[in-house]
């Protein structure tokens, strides 16, 4: 009797494990039909799905994506929140020649209203603060330090409370109220109007923030990859990242 | 006839895979460089930094988890109360929530905007991005296998033997002490061994909650995590972490094998006290 119910149970596992593997096959069968991956910084995570809402989209610190790209995973597009990567990742014959399509800046944030007074990065020296701020390697993390360092205020990142992987965290850090002030674009500032305030950093100190893609040679899909990469230089992405708040492509 | 070796030889193949499966992903970690280089990594001061912080933070919680789940546990064992069942669900809940959800409810309750938060900023207690939110994390997820294993730890002894140390005169605690304590602390340790390699391997309450700081809030996981994506040779510094807490959790793992099994001489007083069944 207890056989026969181990039989039935195994039986049972079995028939909804290959019901499972059924429905990943035909779900990787209905992909092939050129939707592309899109590995793409942290901070494109709103602007992205409005680009394209066909691509799908990993989005993350751009170091962690290059990465992963390095390690082998399957993408078809890379777009970085800096030049630096795609053309590490370039030269290590893994992808196309970047083009730069935006750039951004970096902004402070501070919990809504304002409520500690903070008038500028200079304040953020006092003592008590929270101050999150990414990692180095991290692409905002090596803006911030740059900032910081033009500013003579390099101490700073030995205060922080935390170093994140990726602008988003930081950003939420703030939003939850965890954190005083974090160094996040102004883009992603821009994404919870309204939950924080935002101080300016001088602009002298501004550093050059351009976002550069390319397509990963490795893709099944190079045509398109590279062609989605071309997209983003065009009238209709470049609106789109306006309205979000993105820069237009230096020169 | 060939059915039943096709059948053998499915069951064979199928645990083969299965196996195989389970397997490859720790060998990778050690075939991938040599041995010599992963000691290398393993001096570095953010590999040496996240052990000291890991261990740390994990004596704490499991400190802890002993001191308030020890009596949870005896509580939810020993009384029969409306709502048992439902508190002892309560109790394991946390062992299958994803992290992330621990995460979130541990900000949602201890943040500073959360519900315990005005209170707690009111008392200048700031929990978020600490290391006492590594440790508040760490105990959530943890506590739970331990408050398990000693419920049913608690449930196994013979209550007649604590009946009869009360009747000789032993007082309820010196009878816990004396008798209860002893006769579960192999389930209870069981348990703690489970909740300590949980606990040890927590990372996404910790990083949600805790945060990411090298030396205060970056845990063994966490700098896993944070090193894999460095250049030039991150990716082997947590290749070097990930074997070690491979070590270290199988050494865990084993112990606890070795404390299930091992049977001490049963004290010849057990059967005087024996009821005839």
């Amino acid at each position: 009797m207890r056989r026969r119910a181990l039989a039935v149970g195994l039986a049972a596992a079995v028939a909804s494990a290959c019901a499972l593997a059924a429905v990943a096959l035909a779900g990787t069968a209905q992909t092939k039909a050129t939707r592309l991956t899109v590995f793409a910084a942290a901070s494109l995570t709103n602007v992205f799905p409005k680009i394209d809402a066909h691509a799908r989209y990993s989005f993350g610190g751009s170091n962690m994506l290059a990465a992963q790209i390095q390690q082998g995973l399957p993408a078809d597009v890379f777009a970085s929140a800096n030049t630096k990567l795609p053309a590490q990742l370039h030269r290590a014959g893994l992808v196309t020649t970047p083009y730069v399509f935006t750039s951004n800046r970096l902004v402070i944030v501070v919990a809504r209203g304002n409520p500690l007074h903070i008038t500028g990065v200079r304040d953020l020296e006092r003592s008590g603060l929270k101050i999150v701020m990414a990692a180095a390697g991290v692409p905002v993390g090596d803006y911030t330090r740059t900032v910081l360092a033009k500013l003579g205020l390099s101490d700073l990142v030995g205060k922080a409370v935390s170093q994140e992987t990726d602008v988003r965290e930081v950003l939420a850090k703030v939003t939850l109220g965890e954190a005083d002030a974090g160094f996040v674009y102004a883009t992603d500032a821009k994404t919870v109007a309204g939950k924080v305030s935002v101080l300016r950093l001088p602009p002298s100190s501004q550093p050059r923030v351009q976002y550069a893609a390319a397509a990963v040679k490795s893709s099944e899909h190079l045509g398109a990859a590279k062609a989605w990469v071309k997209r983003l230089r065009g009238a209709a992405a470049q609106r789109k990242l306006r309205a979000a708040g993105f820069l237009p492509i230096p020169h | 006839m060939t059915r039943r070796i096709l059948a053998g030889a499915g069951v064979f193949a199928a645990a083969g895979v299965a196996l195989g499966f389970l397997v490859l992903p720790i060998v990778a970690i050690f075939s991938r460089v040599s041995p010599g280089t992963l000691v290398g990594q393993l001096s570095r001061p953010v590999v040496t930094d996240a052990l000291v912080l890991s261990l740390k933070t994990s004596a704490i919680a499991q400190a802890l988890v002993l001191l308030l789940g020890t009596p949870a546990a005896y509580l939810l064992a020993t009384r029969r109360f409306r709502g048992r069942s439902f508190a002892v669900v309560l109790v394991e809940l946390p062992l299958v929530l994803p992290p992330a959800v621990a995460g979130i409810g541990l900000i949602a309750t201890f943040g500073r905007l959360g519900l315990l938060g005005g209170t707690l900023d009111a008392l200048g207690v700031r929990l978020g991005l600490t290391q006492a939110a590594v440790v508040i994390a760490v105990a959530y997820v943890s506590s739970p296998l331990y408050v398990r294993q000693a419920i049913a730890a608690f449930e196994a002894v013979d209550p007649d033997l604590v009946a009869a140390s009360r009747t000789l005169g032993a007082g309820r605690t010196r009878t816990f002490f004396r008798v209860v304590l002893p006769l579960a602390r192999r389930g209870l340790a069981a348990g703690e061994a489970l909740s300590f390699a949980r606990g040890l391997g927590e990372f996404g309450a910790t990083i949600m909650f805790a945060g990411n700081l090298p030396g205060v809030t970056q845990t063994l996981p966490v700098a896993i995590y944070s090193a894999f994506d460095v250049p030039p040779d991150g990716f082997t510094t947590a290749l070097a972490m990930s074997a070690l807490l491979v070590v270290v959790s199988g050494a865990l793992l084993v112990t606890l094998r070795l404390t299930l099994q091992w049977q001490p001489s049963r004290p010849t007083s057990r059967f005087l006290f024996a009821p005839s069944r």
